[in-house]
This record gives C-alpha cells, sequence and structure tokens, in this order.
C-alpha cells in the first residue's frame, strides 16, 4: 500500500463517523520499488490530497522531509521527494489504527484488510462444489 | 464444448441463509477457491471500460469496486487507480502485478466520501442478492465520487445476444452460473469440479432506475455491450464544490 492510497482510507465501523481519518500508521514495514517519475500527473494529483493527513502520517513512520504547508511555489527536487514518498514508499507490513474507535486493520504482504470481520478473509472457506466426472469443460 | 447448465437459485435450499450469508456461500467463497482458474480467464480489456479510463484527466485519482485481477488498474498511466475486492485471493493476484489493491466490501467502502475523481464497478453488482443490496452498493459508488464526477457500472444482462455463450430463461433473474475447473488430465484424482455463482440477472432499463433511486446521479449514457447492460453517469454537484470541499478539511 502506498501512502496516496492510505490518504483515502478511513474508518468505517458503524456509527464511527468523526475522527476516523487519518488512519494511524503502527508497527510498519516499508519498502521502496522504484517507478517512472511524471511531474505533470505529480501536480496535477496534489490538489487532491489531505496534506495535513499526509504529512502527519509520513511523520508518524519516520518520513520527516515534507513541509508542514504545502509551497506555493512548487519546483521539481520537492516533486520529486513526494514521488518518492507518495508513489515508491510501500507499507507491506503493519496496522492501521482509528483515533475514534481504536479499530485495527492489519496490512500484510502490501495489502490492507479492511474488513471489519478480519477473519473472513484468512479462512479457507469451505466451498460448496459439484464435482463431476460426466460433464464437459464450460 | 457444451455449457453446464443454468440453474435457478430458487432450486437451491438458501431459504435459511440471511442475505450476506448467501452472498458469503454463493459469491465470496466462490470466487476465493476459483480465484487462480478465474484470473487466468480475465485479462482482455473490454473496450468500453478502456475507453472510459483513456479519457480521464492526467493525474485523475480512481477507484475500481470489484477489481478482481486488477484488469483494468494499469490501462491508464497518467492516472492512479486502486483497486478493491472482496477476495483475499484475486487481490493478491493483482497486487503481485503492481496494483494497488485493498481487501474491502462494497456495501461498506473504507475510503473518504467524495474522494475519487471516478469510479468503476464492472461485473459486481449482480453478485448482490436483494434490491435493496443492490442499491446500497450503487450508493456506495457515488457517495466515494466527488460531485460532478463519472461512474461507469456494468451489469449482466438478462437479455443475451445471439452470440452469447449462455442463454437465461427470461422468467428467472435469480440464478446459479456454474463456475467449472477443468479435470487435471495428467492426475487422476483432480477431477471437474463444479462451482455454483449466484447472479441477478439485470432487466433493460433495471440498472437504470437504481442509479436514478438515489437521486443523486444523473445517466449520462446507458447501452448494452458484451451482453451486459452498462450505464455512464455523473454524480451530481459543480467542480466548483471540490474546492471548497478541500478548503474545509
Amino acid at each position: 500500500m502506498r501512502l496516496v492510497v492510505h490518504n483515502m482510507l478511513q474508518c468505517h465501523v458503524k456509527g464511527c463517523d468523526s475522527n476516523n481519518f487519518p488512519l494511524r500508521l503502527f508497527d510498519v514495514e516499508l519498502e521502496i520499488h522504484e517507478i517512472e517519475f511524471n511531474p505533470q500527473f505529480l501536480q496535477s494529483l496534489l490538489p487532491k490530497l489531505d496534506w495535513n493527513a499526509f504529512i502527519s502520517t509520513a511523520n508518524q513512520i519516520g518520513i520527516t522531509s515534507l513541509p508542514q504547508a504545502l509551497p506555493e511555489e512548487i519546483d521539481e527536487d520537492f516533486l520529486k521527494n513526494l514521488h518518492r514518498i507518495l508513489f515508491e514508499t510501500h507499507i507491506m507490513q503493519g496496522k492501521m489504527v482509528c483515533s475514534n474507535c481504536s479499530h485495527e486493520y492489519p496490512i500484510k504482504e502490501g495489502i490492507p484488510n479492511m474488513l471489519l470481520n478480519e477473519e473472513e478473509a484468512e479462512e479457507e472457506a469451505e466451498v460448496e462444489a459439484e464435482v463431476e466426472t460426466e460433464a464437459e469443460e464450460d | 464444448m457444451s455449457i453446464t447448465p443454468i440453474k435457478a437459485f430458487t432450486e437451491h435450499d438458501t431459504t435459511s441463509l440471511t442475505d450476506d450469508k448467501k452472498e458469503q456461500k454463493y459469491v465470496h467463497d466462490v470466487y476465493q477457491a476459483i480465484a487462480p482458474h478465474f484470473s487466468q480467464t480475465r485479462y482482455k480489456p473490454w473496450p468500453v471500460v478502456e475507453q472510459f479510463l483513456n479519457s480521464l484527466d492526467i493525474g485523475s485519482i480512481g477507484a475500481d469496486i470489484g477489481c478482481g485481477n486488477g484488469k483494468y488498474l494499469g490501462i491508464n498511466k497518467n492516472i492512479y487507480m486502486v483497486g478493491s475486492d472482496r477476495s483475499s485471493k484475486l487481490i493478491e493476484i493483482s497486487v503481485s502485478r503492481g496494483h494497488e489493491g485493498i481487501i474491502c466490501d462494497a456495501l461498506n467502502l473504507p475510503f473518504r466520501s467524495e474522494c475519487f475523481d471516478f469510479v468503476i464497478s464492472i461485473a459486481v453488482i449482480h453478485h448482490f442478492t436483494t434490491f435493496e443490496r443492490r442499491l446500497a452498493a450503487i450508493k456506495e459508488l457515488f457517495r466515494i465520487a466527488r460531485p460532478g464526477s463519472y461512474i461507469l457500472i456494468y451489469v449482466w444482462a438478462l437479455e443475451q445476444s445471439n452470440e452469447a455463450r449462455r442463454k437465461f430463461d427470461k422468467e428467472q433473474q435469480d440464478v446459479f452460473v456454474p463456475w467449472v475447473i477443468p479435470a487435471d488430465k495428467n492426475n487422476q484424482d483432480k477431477k471437474e469440479i463444479i462451482y455454483n455463482r449466484y447472479y441477478h440477472l439485470f432487466k433493460k432499463g433495471e440498472l437504470d432506475e437504481l442509479i436514478e433511486s438515489t437521486g443523486i446521479a444523473q445517466i449520462v449514457k446507458t447501452d448494452y455491450d458484451k451482453d451486459n447492460w452498462y450505464v455512464i453517469a455523473r454524480k451530481e454537484g459543480s467542480e466548483n464544490e471540490i474546492d471548497k470541499k478541500c478548503c474545509d478539511c
């Protein structure tokens, strides 16, 4: 999970509808996966971020190279740094915790599990299936 | 090749199950079980979806709700997409291809309201077993889309074209569509397996009515494609409202 996606996520436990964003990150393991730098794309995307949430989240995971407020003059160095943090930094393991209701959402192998009943996705379900020998392939 | 027959949903004893348990058993559990085989057969993007994604502005952020193996997530390199699916197995496949994936339920999306520039949901809403649940899922798609943005929804049609592999009984909208994993010719122990997947087949105009009944979107385009009904809807509100929203938060 990249930080750009974290910026879109909120707690969605029933009735938890204030102070439910951003989710706080804990016990994270990061990996850098490089991708092509596209300054025009980044610039267009910038106004869509919740900057305050992004900064506080970056700080939580030890990234402190960003300004507290979005600078008025955007230069290439700033965009390159942003590219690295938003799009190349992956949260591979860890958990997200809601500041309001304390619900925890695990992140495993880079995938956040946002199902409210986490076990559901973990179980190997017994699936109803018919095993037949006569029928042909669909 | 013959086709395994479609069965009416009512032929199975599902009355003891609640709606969410029906979907658990006849949709979620099935996709978990068939994910690798399903994914092998899902690689070709549908042109209408491709065209929709390629028409978006550079820097757009969007969501694909029920993204499966993520076949639409990398179409346009100038936009950013996050895929979500109820099946962890399908999300694992999507993420292994370098896409962004989240495991979640389409009835209760974990995204902020109005944070996306567009939303797509391709062949997903037909897996909900009641009108209320289909409507609730569509409302969630509109909730996360910003005012003035476009939402593309595809559902399977009851009315199938002459070329279609499957023909449906016109009276039967709630059906099991079998998914067949063929026997392994090299391994006698691996016999053919048939999974029953639940579908609600949409009649002409039914998707449009659902979208209109939300009261928050206008239908821009409605058509029939690939044996599916699809609608492009625009969420009400103007672009300027976004700037206001951003300043507020």
